[in-house]
């Protein structure tokens, strides 16, 4: 009887979630102008500076044990920013070039299939990237946010930048999409 | 109404069926031979099976031993025949993808094994519903089956959720209503095979079941059958000259940079 009511029960819940992703689906479609208003850039400077490890050696040379672990944690914060922000964008971005794939145009097509993949890429990365973050907020003297996924990011994220402004200028030369600031 | 062999009860039984062999055969005339040719041979397999186990119920001069292997028969080849759909379902979600597709082939393989362990595990915990061996396997197959089928199709549309990507029309309606149809099933068969339900109470099981079926083959011929205005192609954009020179370059550059981020 046990099992029975947790089957149920996790069919139910099932149910639910499937419902859930079915209807926020459709209402996500929207066209490509409310899309890109939802972008928000990015410096890619500013990133690539936080996440340096010669500026974190510096620090730790250059502060006090208990200083550096508060000035980290505001760098971390401002880095989980930056992420969460990216990997906003991917989604957005990934939408946009949803909405592409029915183009007619071969090129334009293959430069959101391109698009999609990138984003795709920046966005599980992301989701590494937040997770080693959040660690290393708790124990901010560790390496932990400065491993290799997070150091590939900002290049992930130029790429993205690229494609993005490409598939832009493919499908409205007037208007390209800018996701980066700098 | 709710009663074994009343009309209602042949209606439901037979009449999905039915639609879901008319439904293979219009696909087929519309070309998705090429594009789903394992849900073109689930819909006709999976309709013959059970037209074929309610032929073996209301024929009287079938052994109730008899109806039981042709459901086993039935169970078994429909089972195989879904899990080919779903690796098909996924395929056309995330292959076009490089990037998505490797990772969710790897996430895919440890929820397989997941599901595998946790419905062996449910099999082996529950209570013998039937003095008969026959019957009671063929509660417990239906109840192992439906849990790693529901649990794959969460992950697929969680994974997809999660990434944005919008499957095709005719796909994301396939994997739609095989889901839902997952979901139900898991639920009754978990009762059928943990909770003694007298006879008269099973039959209210067999009409969630048949129901559920029914909706989701209409899902099926509505995804299929009918074209989505949204899925038309747009009306080309406004576009300045052909892009050509510059463009093209830029395409190469970033490919070149992405493939030398994979291979790092």
């Amino acid at each position: 009887m046990t099992l029975a009511i947790i089957l149920v029960i996790a069919a139910a819940l099932g149910l639910a979630l499937l419902l859930w992703t079915t209807f926020s689906r459709s209402l996500s479609i929207s066209g490509d102008a409310s899309l890109a208003g939802q972008i928000q850039p990015i410096d890619i400077a500013a990133f690539r500076n936080l996440v340096d490890p010669a500026e974190d050696a510096y620090l730790r040379r250059r502060l006090p044990a208990s200083e550096l672990r508060v000035v980290r944690r505001e760098r971390l914060r401002a880095m989980l920013v930056y992420v969460q922000t990216a990997g906003r964008n991917a989604a957005v971005l990934t939408s946009m070039a949803q909405n592409a794939l029915a183009s007619t145009d071969a090129e334009t097509v293959e430069a959101a299939r391109q698009l999609v993949s990138n984003a795709a890429l920046l966005r599980s990365n992301a989701t590494v990237a937040l997770f080693r973050i959040r660690v290393a907020m708790v124990w901010p003297t560790s390496g932990v946010a400065h491993a290799p996924v997070l150091l590939g990011y900002e290049r992930t994220y130029e790429q993205l930048s690229g494609s993005a402004m490409l598939l832009g200028r493919l499908k409205n030369p007037a208007a390209p999409v800018r996701i980066a600031a700098s | 109404m709710l009663q074994a062999h009343s009309f209602f009860w042949h209606y439901l039984w037979t009449a999905p069926n039915v639609y879901l062999l008319l439904l293979a055969f219009m696909s087929w005339k519309r070309g998705f031979r090429k594009q789903l040719p394992v849900f073109i041979a689930f819909a006709i397999f999976s309709a013959l099976g059970q037209l074929a186990v309610y032929f073996a119920d209301i024929l009287p001069s079938v052994s109730a031993e008899n109806f039981w292997r042709v459901d086993w028969a039935s169970v078994l080849i429909e089972s195989l025949l879904k899990f080919a759909l779903i690796a098909e379902i996924f395929a056309h979600v995330f292959d076009p993808y490089a990037s998505v597709a490797k990772l969710g082939k790897l996430l895919i393989r440890g929820v397989g094994a997941s599901l595998v362990l946790a419905a062996a595990l449910a099999a082996a915990y529950a209570p013998k519903d039937s003095p008969y061996g026959l019957i009671n396997g063929a509660h417990l197959l239906e109840q192992t089956i439906y849990l790693i089928e529901t649990g794959l199709l969460l992950f697929i549309f969680l994974f997809s959720a999660y990434f944005r990507l919008r499957p095709e029309r005719p796909i994301f309606g396939i994997a739609l209503g095989l889901a839902i149809s997952a979901c139900v099933h898991l639920a009754t068969w978990a009762v059928a095979a943990n909770v003694g339900l007298p006879a008269a109470k099973r039959v209210i099981l067999d009409f969630v079941n048949m129901g559920t079926y029914h909706i989701c083959v209409l899902i099926w011929c509505y995804y299929l059958l009918v074209q989505n205005i949204r899925t038309k192609p747009p009306k080309p954009p406004a576009m300045g000259p052909p892009p050509v020179g510059p463009f093209k370059e830029d395409l190469e550059d970033w490919n070149q940079e992405l493939e030398r981020l994979i291979h790092r």
